[in-house]
């Protein structure tokens, strides 16, 4: 690893001095699960590395009808809380079948958002949840999509002088329910294949209002099945509709061959696990339906 | 501490101070920044017991508590552990005593070869900090991320199961004597 | 000695302690004042011409002590193996990804990294030979010029093959792949060399053969073994590829080049790219039989890529020969072996020696048939197993083989196994569940001709404690635990009362390498012999004192025993009287591995003759889908003679199990052109806690009659071999289809799910 200035400001506003300072010569280290590993295979060389450890930014809250979700929170600390399990539980699974439980206790959310990998294991919950980030630079704030904030493997729109402050959800009806599905070469400590998150809202006639289907691992980014969800909505939920929708969303996506799958298999396991997210969705709907 | 890290021969790289409390004694070192934790641990202080197996995150060799977490120690640059609280496998014994789980571990052959008990003893370990009677499956998570060659992960799972059981004991006769 | 007091009892392994606190040394732990880090430089190329090599910029790099090549080495530039193959520092061509080529020692690992980049070296890339089957024609190019690309081609007949194939109901032809498996012990390899005061050279190497690392080192110094000393600290697992040197005669060589202790410890992904695997083969296997499913004939053609260099390809591949009709009666049996080379990754010795294939073959092909002819998996078994007194295909008479069968017969009533129907076949329409069994034997021992025998020396003191010294490698595999409770045992002591010195060649006699489940037999022996020494004179000076006949006497528990009762005296007053009257208590043994002569001739070119059998039973529930497969419950029944450390036997068996469903499942080294693409333990899939089901294991005893101790057989190497067919004919139970290629990975289920029937 080569040798770099380490800081640790004691504030955000601080760390926020800071990179606009360093720019492109710096990087943000949270969890460091990612960046050290860069490091060390000299794939990145910061001259200057700022921690965040010191600027709190590790708090969970709802504010307004927005759960707000700072970006070092742990994936440990997600796991823990309680209103992520009433609102969010797509998100939980996704951490409870991340790596093990050290990692979790360093891996930060705001770190698996940056590191932009399209197998990233948080990105599609938080994409089918909708959620936004908040950016913050010394010139202000800006807030986008969170689905927006990819370009490519590794690439986002983050400017060299940017830190990403928070994560937002917006509170969900309680018609909506979602299910996240990994799919990896062992029970832990496994990078996904292909990974998904469905989530569906309905109305009482099981005919479908709203629908999110985020899938990673099988594109350059993580990705919307943006015509699979169409073909959802509007529609009265069906096994046909579902396997429709899964067949599309196989069509939208443009995986590659790697040591962990091929092209081929991410192809299949996506229709094939994206039928499963959807009816096992369809069949939480039920439940909370017939519980309440 | 291995030989010349501020020999003349070679331009020093600045160094960081760093302050931390290690297994109960508060301690100072200056190393690199870039120096990670187990690194700091195993070359700066001498505790070899913390074992390097990837020095990638994904063997758990290295698992250190750090602030009453388990973490890879790999993983972590020295200077992001000033002001915690570090545990490694040298810190379990206490006045020349094991803890239960260390003797557990040496019972029911809960390794062959040794090199990831020390990772392996910290998982447990933070474990049974927080749940007194773990089932096979909250043992199985609490190791997910230590990886074993030489054993099938059966004697761990005893082993810890028998340690809560003798710390159950234990703390029952303490509450009674407490009444 | 009927009841034992010791042996078979659970005990603790001495250095638990050690271990559980951190205290335990292994090479990377070792610090020694003035150290320098080593490391080596290792060819990128699969292939290439070195066409320059030039070392003197990073000679003058400050702090770095010594920058080596090939023309740096004293003595002999190779690997010492049945070919003294493979250089030590590349002369002129890089053959794998991973052959060394230069070597430095620093001040430390950034003045290291900093003179292996300053090494300059011009590669000329060449063309690379990948494919085995294409590195055997005749027209192919040389690996390794000079020499044949084909290492090794023997042919094994007994009977007639081809009249018995003739002549058979059923005849049954497949083709079987394994793949590159790395041992992945958690402690990659290393060595640290340091200089003695009279100019010697000791090195700590974590190894499985301390005497033959001493040989190799001082061969490539130059220098004469007297003058090179080993170590072994402890040792973070090994697995048989430990048992081929690797960066120890480079420390060695180091240290003597800097004058001065250098600690040279791979990386795990250098570990991954450079060491040995085990052989990825092609097996082309032809079974003949009877409509009852009695065994006519077996014809096989083992097909073994070595990578560029010989390693212990010669012995695997021959073991794989020895063992690739089973444990069952073949009497008309042909076997073609052949290793090749290419600039594939180098294998060697990995658990097993070429067993772990052959089973998946040899086991696959028997459920094939008992499918075919519509026969339960058990029944046709137990119909050709071996028994005590068969004369096997290798010409080997079975001395004890009651395990075979009755291995089969418990793991089937462990699962219940004529219920298994009743069990849900389908519990969701994707899923679908089966069950498979494998049974299989492993020789324990080199094998017949074959220099096999060990040493030890024991010492009581006169406060009746002992010292057992022993050059025997401890990896994990628990020798010096067996070593301590034999010594235990006949001296009537526990076994807290016994330090075992850890290997180290200038205290002990060589007792050979720590491979092929040899150690229990002739270290055990060895042991059990100087103990019976030491013992003779101890009861010597009771019956002295006492005036009781020899035959009455006994030591148990600290005391002399007088008729099954324990006399005052104990095992310390005689030690002290020992020590006071003059009687050395100090045995010294060396036990020669046992082949009796009053035998037939054994056909088989350095066959074993001392079998561990066992049986284990998956049950799998496939996932028709994904493909994948969730190995649900396995049991396992292993014969191991005698048990003589319950914690051992029972964590080696686990711990075999695991390895042996990493091998069937995920586990495989992805090679393209030479390249390995999964060099980390990120992506070469080894299982974690959760994937692996919780084990039902019964130990069975049958002790073996000749040359065991206690009839103790060993147990290391049985365990890895049957996971693999067990859970391929679990998988062929479930989709009624079977498979022929190992891993079964997903993606190499799912085809065979879509295949029409
Ligand atoms: C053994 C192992 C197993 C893993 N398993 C998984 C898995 O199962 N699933 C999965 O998705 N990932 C996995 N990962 C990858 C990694 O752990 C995650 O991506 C993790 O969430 C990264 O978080 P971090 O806090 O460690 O990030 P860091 O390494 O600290 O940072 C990652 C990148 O984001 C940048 N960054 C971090 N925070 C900010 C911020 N606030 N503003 C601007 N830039 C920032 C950094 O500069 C860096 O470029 C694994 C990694 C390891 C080592
Ligand atoms: S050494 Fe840290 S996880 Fe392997
Ligand atoms: S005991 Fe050897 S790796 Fe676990």
């Amino acid at each position: 690893m080569e040798e770099f200035n380490y800081l640790a400001p004691e504030s955000f506003d601080q760390a926020v001095v800071a990179k606009s300072q360093h720019a492109e010569k710096s990087r943000v280290i949270a969890g460091g699960t990612d960046l050290l590993l860069r490091m060390r295979d000299k794939v990145v060389a910061p001259s200057v590395l700022i921690d965040l450890r010191h600027t709190s930014l590790d708090k969970i809250l709802i504010s307004n009808g927005v759960m707000i979700l700072g970006t070092s929170a742990s994936l440990s600390q997600i796991l823990e809380n309680s209103e992520i399990t009433q609102h969010f539980p797509a998100l939980q699974t996704a951490c409870r079948e991340f790596a093990g439980p050290p990692i979790r206790n360093r891996a930060t959310l705001g770190g698996n958002i940056v590191n932009a990998s399209p197998a990233a294991d948080l990105v599609p919950p938080l994409m089918a949840y909708d959620a936004s980030i908040v950016l913050r630079a010394s010139g202000g704030d800006r807030a986008l999509p969170l689905a927006e904030f990819f370009t490519g493997p590794g690439q986002s729109v983050i400017a060299p002088d940017e830190i990403l402050m928070e994560i937002q959800i917006p509170l969900l009806p309680a018609s909506s329910a979602a299910t996240f599905i990994k799919l990896g070469q062992r029970r832990s400590m496994a990078i996904s294949q292909v990974n998904l998150t469905a989530r569906l809202s309905m109305n009482n006639s099981d005919c479908v209002t709203d629908a999110r289907i985020a899938l990673g691992a099988v594109a350059p980014t993580p990705v919307r099945a943006h015509s699979a969800e169409d073909a959802l909505v509007g529609e009265k939920l069906s096994e046909d509709l579902i396997r429709m929708a899964a067949k599309k969303a196989r069509e939208e996506i443009t995986p590659i061959s790697d040591v962990r799958a091929s092209l081929e298999y991410r192809l299949e396991m996506t229709e094939v696990l994206v039928r499963r997210a959807l009816i096992a969705t369809w069949k939480k709907q039920r439940r909370t339906k017939t519980s309440g | 501490m291995l030989p010349g890290k501020n020999s003349e021969e070679r331009k020093p790289v600045d160094e960081v101070e760093i302050k931390l409390n290690i297994n109960g004694n508060v301690t100072q070192v200056k190393t690199e920044a870039s120096t990670t934790l187990l690194y700091m641990l195993r070359d700066d202080l001498g505790l070899t017991g913390t074992k390097d197996g990837c020095s990638s995150g994904d063997c758990g060799a290295c698992v250190v508590m750090v602030d009453n977490k388990p973490v890879n120690s790999c993983m972590m640059l020295a200077p992001q552990a000033e002001g915690t609280t570090v545990i490694t496998v040298e810190g379990l014994e206490k006045d020349d005593e094991l803890h239960p789980l260390q003797r557990a571990f040496g019972e029911t052959w809960a390794f062959q070869c040794g090199f990831c008990t020390p990772g392996m003893l910290i998982s447990c370990y933070a474990l049974l900090e927080t749940n007194d009677d773990p089932s096979r499956e909250e043992i199985l998570t609490a190791i997910a991320g230590n990886f074993c060659r030489c054993t099938g992960y059966q004697g761990v799972v005893n082993a810890v199961q028998r340690a809560a059981a003798e710390l159950r004991t234990k703390n029952e006769d303490t509450e009674k004597t407490d009444v | 000695m009927s009841d034992l007091a010791i042996v078979g009892k659970w005990t603790a392994a001495p250095g638990a302690r050690e271990i559980v606190t951190g205290q335990a040394r292994y090479c990377p732990d070792i610090q020694l004042p003035g150290m320098a880090c080593g490391k080596l430089l290792y060819s990128p190329y699969a292939r290439a011409r070195i066409v320059k090599l030039n070392v003197s910029a990073a000679r003058k790099l400050p702090g770095v002590f010594a920058v080596i090549t090939h023309e740096d080495i004293p003595g002999e530039n190779s690997y010492l193996y049945a070919e003294p193959d493979q250089p030590l520092l590349a002369v002129d061509e890089v053959r794998f990804q991973g052959d060394a080529v230069a070597a430095v020692a620093a001040i430390d690992a950034r003045a290291a990294d900093a003179a292996l980049a300053a090494i300059r070296v011009e590669y000329e890339e060449l063309p690379g030979i990948f494919n085995p089957l294409e590195a055997m024609q005749p027209t192919a190019d040389q690996v390794l010029k000079g020499h044949d690309n084909v290492m090794m081609s023997q042919v094994y007949r007994t009977g007639d093959v081809d009249a018995a194939i003739e002549s058979a109901d059923i005849v049954i032809e497949n083709t079987y792949r394994t793949q590159w498996a790395e041992h992945a012990y958690l402690e990659v390899e290393g060595g640290v060399g340091l200089v003695d005061h009279d100019g010697g050279i000791t090195v700590y190497s974590s190894c499985q053969a301390p005497h033959r690392d001493r040989m190799q080192i001082a061969r490539a110094l130059g220098m004469s073994e007297s003058m090179v000393r080993v170590i072994t600290p402890y040792i973070g697992g090994a697995f048989g590829a430990k048992d081929e040197a690797h960066v120890q005669i480079h420390a060695g060589l180091l240290a003597h080049a800097a004058q001065r202790p250098v600690h040279l410890i791979r990386e795990r992904r250098e570990s991954i790219l450079t060491h040995v695997k085990r052989h990825p083969m092609i097996i082309d296997y032809t079974t003949a039989a009877t409509k009852e499913g009695q065994l006519l004939a077996v014809k096989a053609r083992v097909i073994a890529d070595g990578g560029p260099y010989s390693n212990s390809t010669h012995e695997v591949v021959n073991k794989c020969g020895e063992f690739i009709g089973g444990p069952y009666n073949v009497e008309n049996l042909e076997v073609e072996k052949i290793a090749v080379r290419t600039n594939n990754p180098i294998c060697g010795a990995f658990r097993g020696f070429g067993a772990p294939q052959a089973a998946f073959v040899y086991e696959s092909q028997m459920d094939d048939l008992a499918h075919k002819l519509n026969i339960d998996p058990l029944q046709i078994r137990l119909l050709n197993g071996v028994e005590t007194g068969t004369k096997m295909y290798t010409g080997v008479v079975v001395r004890e083989a009651s395990g075979m069968k009755e291995s089969l017969n418990k793991a089937a009533k462990l699962i219940d196994w004529e219920k298994r129907d009743e069990i849900e076949r389908n519990p969701k329409p994707h899923l679908r569940r089966g069950f498979g069994m494998a049974t299989i034997l492993k020789g324990a021992g080199l094998g017949r001709g074959l220099n096999d025998h060990a040493g030890v020396v024991l010492e009581m003191h006169r406060d009746g404690s002992v010292v057992l010294k022993s050059a025997a490698a401890d990896m994990g595999q628990g020798i010096i635990t067996v070593m301590a409770q034999l010594a235990a045992e006949r001296l009537g002591i526990d076994i807290a009362s016994i330090r075992v010195a850890r290997a180290d060649t200038e205290k002990a006699p060589d007792a050979g390498a720590s491979c092929a489940s040899r150690q229990v037999m002739v270290s055990g022996n060895a042991v059990l012999e100087a103990a019976d020494s030491i013992r003779d004179t101890l009861l010597g000076l009771a019956v002295r004192k006492t005036k009781i006949s020899k035959d009455r006497l006994d030591l148990r528990a600290g005391h002399l025993v007088v008729d099954g009762k324990p006399h005052e005296m104990t095992v310390k007053d005689l030690a002290l009287r020992a020590g006071v009257w003059g009687y050395p208590l100090h045995a010294e043994s060396i036990s020669h591995f046992e082949y009796p002569t009053d035998v037939p001739e054994v056909t088989y070119r350095y066959s074993t003759e001392v079998f561990q059998f066992c049986t284990h039973i998956a049950q799998v529930l496939v996932d028709c889908e994904t493909g994948q497969v969730t190995v649900e419950k396995l049991v396992a029944v292993h014969d191991v003679g005698k048990m003589i450390n319950p914690g051992g036997v029972y964590g080696q068996i686990e711990g075999g199990i695991a390895q042996g469903i990493g091998y069937a499942l995920t586990e495989e080294l992805i090679v393209q052109n030479g390249l390995t693409k999964n060099p980390s333990l990120e992506n070469y899939i080894i299982p974690m806690a959760f994937d692996i089901p919780e084990l039902e294991m019964e130990v069975i005893e049958f002790p073996e009659p000749v040359g065991a101790p206690l009839g103790a057989k060993g147990i290391a190497e049985a365990p890895i071999i049957p996971p693999a067919p067990a859970i391929r004919n679990a998988i062929y139970d479930a989709l009624g289809k079977p498979l022929y290629q190992l891993p079964m990975t997903p993606e190499r289920i799912l085809p065979v799910v879509n295949l029409d029937d």
